[in-house]
């Protein structure tokens, strides 16, 4: 290994400290959770009645579920006592310039192509008046609302919006639904709403603003996004470059609703701190993630790319209710060192003659262990419904492990359900034909990478699909070969 | 749902004449113990939730008094004429001399039932050796409760020509009954042998079939497997068939699934040494409220393994099809090579099909794939036919018999296939 690949493989894997460990300035707010807890967060944030009651139902839902067991990962299980529910706004100490910015830090940021001025955002660096963000903020914000589009946080939608938040909130997954989404439902800190009008075409990637301002969002986070009947948006949640958080809990809620004709692409990169060689530390990806699709010819597809997390438990699901409508999955989940990741997808048809496409790629490498863990379920109005699954999974190295658990059901005799998956490594064959070609062995390997997770990562936004191409060669670099 | 018989199947171990009992008392003794530890499983087990068991839990199942033999019941009709000499019967459960028939097997070939050999050193070294399924109770309660069974022995480089026939019936009797049917084969180095296993329920009677089979393979072995199941409609067929391949070995089974309300079957094939070929395939025909339910493991923990899996099932009326595949390959377990296909046909609006095809590889210089379909009959196919002169229901029978034919040509035994060719024809032709 070069010195160049080590220094590299320590910054992915380990040393986020630099910039980002920062002396955090919490309220004085008590650790743990409790009823008194959550009404003394939910009027710190100003927030009506019903919204606290809705906190309390599901903070009493929580208390009588049992922490799920199931998945295919083991891990210490975290203390909810000696968590903390409510923290202020973080101010993160400012550095004067890039050169202030551990070198490593920003060979990655170049490698991975991050512009420069984010790189700045990133790291914690001052902004200069050139790139002021609060500007472009403004002007992003001014072209969505003459679109007629709400994009705001949750906590604003709330006061602002309450009659949407209202009937779509925990609509799609209720404060039931499972242990992680009862307890995101109680404390959730903030997150982003978004609300598109009918027949609205989104006019930008909700994506190049998120990247730009959502930059804390805080462990329990909630979305919610409602897309009206002919509406269209594309989102993207995360960022390529490594993120650290001293939380290591993280229990998202994602809610997604389409109506007629509308469609909603959702896109993740995920590349939290994944802990170090010996799987010390790393945070838990345990986010529930759900659209439905209630409109007839409604559409919503979920891309993620996951990379980063000690341990991801995530099933992004769609519930095709109307007729004629479509949910896709494409992704490419990889683990090294010793990440865990039990990830899939649950399509659950219900409307007549409903598509599912679920496209997933894993990679394992060092010692992790990879599952795909999918469902598809046809019930019995789903008349003429059609879905295709495949699987893929590829082994770096002996000491990783890749599975695959589908299960699917079809309760009637005019749909059809295909599923295929395979599991192998990079050919011999293959790397002898590229190097024969001149080209280097880790070269080699990374274009066979590439080629085997092409047809997840096209389904990216552009951008995001180069620097996740290049995310995925440094996250690998030295594992192959 | 209401707690289980267990406790009261469990009890029987008592009734057993002390003859039977004392015969393997360790392993009684043990499997004893490890049904006072495991609960009767219910919908809530992973392995069990899509299994409705309603048809063994809603009944209370006697077990059948040895010695009272149907000497006068006719079973000729369900001999191959392959197997004349080479044939073993039992009756709910006990061996019948009189219609069994072993001639003219090789030297030291053994095809037995096991009590005559109970003191025999193969037997008592590999009876109960290799069947540890986790948290089972059907396992045990086989242990506890068998008081004959199947002992085949073969020597080194032995091939025994005619297939053995073990011929499984089931008589109606007063009350619903229960019964364990056990087979032990062991199979020395390069030895060859083709083993028909076959379940008949004579009438629509109410019973718990609930065979284990031992297959023991050592280097070079080679078994051909066919498991016919015909049990009653009303039957309830648990089955737990273990195979363990030494290197070169080879094992081929086909399940074929045609009677029984409830059959569950969780055939295992364990890789013990390096480079061993299996199959274990399977043709399920259902209809009415059958539930079929297949769990299988193939277990590569060795280098260099083969395996081949063909699972297809047709679904028609209200009937319910389950198939669970674990392919597993352990760390190291290099160059393995395995292949897994589910293919389902749903021909009823009523009908219901859970498949999960499951992959655990730890190695990574291997190739394991599966795929799993469920669907209907092609239109064009159909019509194809339709535009030759069949009328639709002719086409769409022709369709799923060609289906179901690519599972029976896999058979070894000329009779058995004619007999499956014709419960082919049974099943698809519904005038």
């Amino acid at each position: 290994m070069s010195e160049e690949t080590k220094a590299l493989e320590s910054l992915i894997g380990e040393d986020y400290k630099y910039g980002f460990t920062t002396d955090v300035e919490y309220e004085d707010f008590p650790k743990g959770i409790s009823k008194d807890i959550i009404r003394e967060l939910s009027s710190r944030k100003d927030e009506p009645e019903w919204m606290l009651e809705f906190r309390l139902k599901s903070y009493h839902a929580w208390l009588e579920m049992e922490e799920p067991e199931w998945f295919n990962a083991t891990y210490t299980k975290p203390d909810f006592e000696n968590l903390l529910y409510y923290s202020a706004p973080k101010n993160r100490p400012s550095l004067d310039s890039l050169d202030d910015v551990d070198p490593n830090i920003r060979e990655t940021y170049n490698k991975l192509g991050i512009p420069l001025e984010e790189q700045k955002m990133l790291a914690g660096v001052a902004v200069d008046a050139v790139f002021d963000s609060v500007s472009i903020f403004t002007s992003f914000k001014e072209k969505l609302a003459e679109a007629g589009v709400i994009f705001c946080s949750i906590s604003e939608a709330i006061k602002e919006y309450p009659h949407l938040v209202k009937k779509y909130l925990g609509s799609v997954i209720p404060a039931r639904d499972n242990y992680y989404a009862a307890l995101n439902s109680a404390v959730f800190s903030d997150g982003s709403f978004c609300y598109i009008p009918k027949n609205t075409i989104c006019p930008m990637e909700l994506s190049t603003y998120f990247r730009i301002n959502n930059m804390e969002s805080g462990q329990f986070e909630r979305t919610l996004i409602i897309a009206e009947e002919g509406a269209s948006v594309s989102y993207l949640e995360g960022c390529t470059a490594p993120m650290y958080d001293e939380n290591q809990l993280h229990a998202a809620v994602v809610e997604l609703v389409a109506m007629d004709h509308a469609e909603i692409k959702y896109s993740t990169i995920q590349n939290w701190y994944s802990g170090d060689e010996n799987g010390k530390g790393g945070i838990y990806n345990f986010v529930t993630k759900r659209g439905i699709c209630k409109g007839n010819h409604s559409k919503i597809s979920w891309t993620q790319l996951e990379t980063g997390s000690a341990v991801t438990l995530k099933y992004p699901s769609v519930i095709l209710q109307g007729d004629h409508s479509i949910g896709e999955f494409y992704s490419v989940a990889v683990t090294t060192k010793k990440q865990q990741a039990d990830t899939g997808t649950k399509m659950i048809h219900l409307g007549k003659n409903t598509r599912s496409t679920i496209i997933s790629k894993g990679i394992s490498a060092g010692e992790s262990n990879n599952s795909y863990r999918g469902e598809v379920k046809i019930g019995k109005k789903a008349i003429g419904s059609k879905n295709y699954s495949v699987c893929d999974s590829m082994l770096i190295g002996q000491t990783c492990g890749a599975h695959t658990f589908p299960y699917i059901s079809s309760e009637n005799a005019s749909s059809s359900v295909e599923h295929e998956a395979t599991t192998s490594r990079v050919g011999e064959e293959q790397i002898f034909y590229l190097m024969q070609r001149g080209i280097s062995e880790q070269n080699a390997i990374s274009m066979i990478i590439n080629g085997f997770v092409k047809d997840v990562l096209k389904e990216l936004p552009l951008e995001f699909a180069v620097e996740a191409n290049k995310l995925l060669d440094v996250k690998l670099e030295g594992s192959v070969g | 749902m209401s707690k289980v018989s267990t406790k009261e199947l469990i009890h029987t171990y008592v009734q057993l004449p002390s003859v039977y009992r004392e015969n393997f008392e360790e392993l009684r003794l043990q499997a004893k113990e490890s049904l006072e530890n495991t609960v009767f499983p219910t919908k809530k087990d992973e392995e069990w939730r899509f299994t409705d068991l309603k048809s063994i839990t809603a009944n209370k199942f006697e077990s059948v008094k040895s010695g009272i033999l149907q000497v006068s019941l006719e079973l000729n009709k369900y001999h191959l004429p392959e197997a004349m000499n080479s044939r073993l019967v039992f009756i709910n459960g006990n061996f019948s001399p009189i219609h069994s028939s072993v001639e003219g097997m090789p030297d030291g070939v053994i095809v037995s039932n096991l009590n005559n050999f109970s003191e025999h050193e193969q037997l008592r070294s590999h009876l109960g050796a290799i069947t540890n399924y986790e948290d089972d109770v059907f396992v045990p309660l086989n242990d506890v409760n068998f008081q004959d069974g199947t002992f085949i022995y073969v020597p080194k480089q032995t091939f025994i020509e005619q297939p053995i026939h073990i011929l499984n019936v089931f008589t109606d009797l007063e009350n619903p009954y229960f019964v364990t049917p056990r087979v032990l084969f062991v199979g020395e180095m390069y030895s060859k042998a083709t083993i028909i296993e076959e379940h008949i329920g004579l009438s629509n009677n109410v019973y718990l079939n609930i065979p284990v089979n031992e297959f023991r393979l050592y280097s070079g072995a080679h078994v051909h497997h066919a498991r016919i199941q015909r049990d009653s409609k009303n039957a309830s067929h648990i089955s737990r068939p273990v195979a363990m391949l030494d290197a070169h070995a080879e094992y081929h089974s086909y399940t074929i699934c045609l009677g029984a309300k409830l059959f569950r079957n969780e055939p295992r094939v364990i890789q013990n040494e390096e480079e061993v070929d299996f199959t274990v395939d399977g043709l399920v025909l259902i209809d009415g409220e059958q539930i079929a339910d297949t769990h299988s493991v193939m277990d590569h923990r060795f280098s260099h393994g083969n395996s081949h899996q063909l699972h297809k099932v047709v679904v028609n009326d209200q009937a319910h099809s389950i198939f669970n595949g674990k392919i597993f390959v352990a760390k190291d377990a290099q160059k393995i090579d395995s292949f897994q296909e589910n293919r389902n046909l749903l021909i009823s609006d009523t009908g219901k099909v859970n498949t999960k095809p499951q992959l655990e590889i730890f190695a990574d210089d291997v190739r394991c794939s599966h795929g799993a379909t469920i669907g209907q009959l092609q239109d064009e196919e159909v019509f194809y036919l339709q535009s030759r002169g069949l009328t639709e229901q002719k086409s769409r029978e022709l369709l799923v018999y060609a289906f179901a034919l690519e599972s029976v040509e896999s058979m070894a035994v000329k009779s058995v296939e004619e007999l499956l060719l014709k419960e082919v024809i049974a099943y698809t032709n519904r005038d």
